[in-house]
């Protein structure tokens, strides 16, 4: 089964050239048979590639430590799922699997547009098949998942213990969901690009797919967060790493993205900005994967040094060159067909938000990548760090939660005062009562008053529209509240679902807030029946008694537990257990650095933390404490962000049948808004 | 229809001068990637010791709280990526970041100010130790780069609406001219006009 997968890899190399060659060929000499062969090609690359990846979890399960890559990621007493997952835990595996979720892609876009866009689908499967082979190639000759080793080891190195957690089990998938389905659009791009074909079909399949790829990076950056949170120690879920950066990255130009192809839907403008986004979309995920697997800069998170960043680099510059020469040679054929009519309009706000997206991604790339300039210009690599991006990036998401209000309630084309008035006097006022009710109760902290208030303005925005609409169709079919609500949400997907991806945001924001109070309590240390008092930031005194250290051996590790009794204002509030770890392999040798295992209690209010440091002797365990307010509605907001996105991408007969209007008329969509209809 | 020549030798230039670029940005990466790092010392450790003597009759300027914030805007020299503070209470393993916190704690006991420690730990470990570009020299770009092009950004955004609205009322202009000459005529032409419009034969 191994030579199997490890041949069905060479196959698919063949089988992506081929997918290339005769869909471009096809697609230039109008010859459907050419076109035909293709698109089954592109079905084969997958069949060859889920061979491959068949083979590896073959080899994975029946511990082949002959393979490098097994013998180098899992061990005899690895439990199963982390089998399952080793697969992508590692360079070489990780680019198959990569490259699996691309060919699959190419494969169900193919499928999916079997009867549509007949012009543009030769270039779009060349397309995917030059990306699916660029990527097996890089698999084949830079990180070969397939390599032997030239001795066979009793029993392999294990996998990284942080690594074993059911976060980090669902989360690279999620996130190479994400990232590869950028490439999708960027095909379409390109097809639409040399075919001439900028609007309808073109806008539909490129908004679903662009969908997709922003709804798997949201669960993917926010499962990433959580697994930082509970997994590393460090009490925080976000640190501006330059691979947390490279996933941020194309999620924020993707986001800018869902919102400017609004324009060119309803008013036919930004056809040369939106063909831009889409492509900087892609190349910022191999910019981030070139980041991820280079080695370059350092990271906690980023894969060893390795050969595959040259080839990533290469494949950046050369696609940037072409496409660049494609757009250039195609901007006749890009003028908007309308032009903005004034600055306060729902066009002018989605501008805006484009502008603070496009430059918060442009601060995080810049800071990611200053250390490579300065040493280029000083020759010497600075550091650029979470001070660096909390104090740029700050104001500009604090601008852009401000655009999460006004955008989707102002009116197109031009915004008259009455307009403004209806819509923000009372998400305005209730902003400003939120700030000053917070100053009154004793908030001091700028930016925290700053985001509550316009958290409030934002919720109300948002809890307004909900109000108005189904208080519309309670009036116009009498129904009842539940039923109303429903189909307001069920009628207008799109518009209902975008306003509960708002207020995800809205919640994460107002939690990230939050840590401006945290309060940390570090280098405690506790002896058996030992008490620890701490005040947290809502003045409630706590109290932490050690009730002792126990000393176990579980699967594939020695634990040292510390269980401590906990109390707040008196009140027993339970017992928390934090760990640490020592892994080892089947024979009993240590294996990896030892680990921890933070105890965590979680409420509404806040998190309590509890970090199990070491010892200082043998009976006196060192402890860190920290209280961090609001964590578990990052979870929530993050949540509710990918169940918006559920909604939105969830198929509507209606507008399926009707297809994509390139412009409609505003008074039209206003009459049709207010009900959902 | 012929290609403007000219376009097409700037076009032909341009693919040219990204053909010398590429295997150069290549080559200029690969030779980053290559280079040794200059931060670890002999015994392959990444700690230098930071001993100024104590200044005379020295009183500590920073408190606790004054420590750990100094701590958390500078850089562990490991490559674990995280602030001195958070090193060394979270990661055991790191021998780095505990021995630099004494060397802090030396340093403020001596009476240094917190600049003076930062300006002492540069001048050993480099610029690599703060967590923040210092506002001078060539780090000044990236604290003001991204003010500059998001600001950038705005002006094009407003030049370009100023622009669509300016080309928009010199057509209505051009329309009023019209109604303002049309105007002009004889009342009984007018009523033609009308008629005319109104199509009053159908």
């Amino acid at each position: 089964m191994i030579l199997v997968g490890e041949l069905s890899l060479w196959v698919a190399i063949l089988m992506a050239a081929w997918t290339t060659t005769v869909s471009w060929a096809g697609g230039y000499q109008r010859r459907p048979d050419l076109v035909f062969s293709g698109e089954r090609a592109m079905y084969a690359t997958f069949a060859f590639t889920v061979l491959a990846s068949i083979g590896l979890w073959y080899a994975i399960f029946t511990h082949d430590f002959s393979l490098k890559f097994v013998a180098s990621y899992t061990s005899m007493n690895l439990p199963s799922v982390y089998l399952f997952s080793s697969f992508w835990a590692g360079q070489a595996g990780s680019m198959l699997f990569w490259t699996l979720i691309l060919a699959m892609y190419g494969a169900v876009a193919v499928y999916a547009n079997r009867s549509r866009l007949r012009n543009m689908m030769p270039w779009v499967t060349g397309t995917m098949g030059l990306i699916t082979l660029f990527f097996l190639l890089t698999t084949a000759f830079g990180a070969n998942p397939f390599e032997r080793l030239d001795w066979v080891p009793a029993d392999g190195r294990g996998m990284n213990p942080q690594l074993q957690n059911p976060g980090m089990a669902i989360h690279p998938p999620m996130l190479y969901f994400g990232y590869v389905a950028t490439a999708v659009p960027f095909a379409f791009a390109i097809g639409a690009l040399i075919t001439r074909q900028l609007d309808g079909e073109w806008l539909a399949a490129v908004r679903r797919w662009s969908l997709l790829s922003w709804f798997f990076l949201t669960i993917g950056i926010v499962l990433g967060m959580w697994w930082a949170y509970v997994e590393l120690g460090w009490s925080g879920y976000w640190a501006w790493d330059p691979v947390e950066n490279s996933s941020l990255l194309p999620w924020l130009s993707g986001t800018a993205f869902l919102h400017s192809i609004m324009i060119q839907e309803k008013r036919g403008m930004l056809r040369k900005w939106n063909v831009t986004l889409v492509v900087l979309t892609f190349l910022l995920s191999i910019l981030g994967t070139f980041i991820t697997r280079s080695g370059v800069i350092e990271s906690v998170h980023a894969f060893a040094q390795s050969s595959v960043g040259s080839w990533f680099l290469g494949f950046l510059i050369v696609a940037t060159i072409l496409t660049a020469i494609l757009v250039s040679t195609r901007l006749k054929d890009m003028e908007a067909k309308a032009e903005l009519e004034s600055m306060v309009s729902r066009e002018a706000a989605f501008l805006y938000n484009n502008l603070v997206l496009v430059g918060i991604a442009f601060t995080t790339l810049w800071g990611t990548l200053f250390p490579i300039l300065s040493e280029w210009v000083q020759g010497e690599k600075i550091t650029v760090g979470q001070p660096f991006f909390n104090s740029v990036n700050t104001p500009l998401g604090l601008l852009l939660l401000a655009l999460t209000g006004i955008g989707p309630l102002i009116a197109w084309r031009r915004a008259s005062t009455a307009n403004l008035k209806r819509q923000f006097m009372m998400p305005a006022a209730l902003g400003v009562f939120a700030v000053v009710a917070l100053l009154l109760i004793g908030m001091r902290h700028f930016y925290a008053l700053v985001f509550y208030g316009l958290a409030t303005f934002v919720a109300t925005t948002i809890t307004q529209e909900f109000v108005k609409g189904i208080g519309a169709r309670r009036r116009m079919y009498q129904e009842g509240l539940a039923i109303a609500s429903v189909r307001l949400v069920a009628r207008n997907r799109r518009r209902y679902g975008g306003y509960v991806v708002h207020f995800g945001i809205v919640v994460m924001f107002a939690a990230f807030a939050g840590l401006y109070f945290k309060k940390d309590y570090v280098a405690v240390e506790l002896k058996t029946g030992d008490t620890y008092s701490a005040v947290d930031p809502w003045g409630d005194t706590w109290t932490f008694t050690s009730e002792g250290m126990s000393t176990y051996n579980t699967l594939n590790r020695r634990v040292v537990a510390i269980s401590l009794k906990t109390t707040r204002n008196g009140e027993p509030m339970g017992t928390m257990l934090a760990e640490k770890r020592q892994h080892f392999d089947a024979t009993g040798a240590t294996t990896f650095e030892p680990s921890t295992e933070v105890a965590i209690k979680e409420m509404a209010r806040q998190d309590v933390y509890v970090f199990f440091s070491g010892l200082s002797n043998a009976d006196t365990a060192v402890m860190n404490f920290h209280f961090n307010p609001l964590v578990i509605w990052v979870w929530i907001g993050g949540f509710i962000m990918a169940f918006g996105g559920v909604i939105v991408m969830w198929p509507q007969a209606e507008r399926r049948e009707r297809g994509y209007v390139a412009e409609l008329a505003p008074q039209h969509e206003g009459a049709m808004a207010g009900a959902g209809a | 229809m012929t290609p403007d020549p000219a376009r097409r030798l700037t076009r032909r230039a341009f693919v040219v001068r990204c053909a010398v670029a590429v295997p150069t940005t290549v080559l200029a990466t690969a030779s980053i990637q290559a280079q040794p790092s200059s931060t670890v010392n002999m015994d392959g450790n990444y700690y230098f010791p930071v001993r100024p003597p104590a200044k005379p009759d020295a009183v500590a300027q920073l408190d606790e709280g004054a420590v750990i914030a100094l701590e958390k805007t500078l850089a562990c020299p490991c490559p674990c990526s995280l602030d001195i503070y958070t090193c060394r209470t979270t990661d055991v393993t790191c021998t780095n970041s505990p021995a630099i916190h004494a060397d802090i704690v030396r340093m403020v006991d001596g009476g240094y100010s917190g600049d003076e420690i930062v300006s002492q730990l540069s001048g050993r470990y480099g610029q690599r130790i703060r967590l923040v570009p210092s506002k001078s020299g060539f780090n000044l770009v990236a604290w003001f780069l991204p003010f500059v092009a998001v600001g950038t950004g705005g002006l094009l955004i407003a030049r370009l609406v100023h622009s669509w609205r300016h080309a928009e009322q010199a057509a209505h202009q051009s329309q009023s001219d019209i109604r303002a000459i049309s105007v002009q005529a004889t009342s009984d032409e007018m009523e033609r006009l009308n008629a005319a419009l109104r199509d009053d034969s159908r």
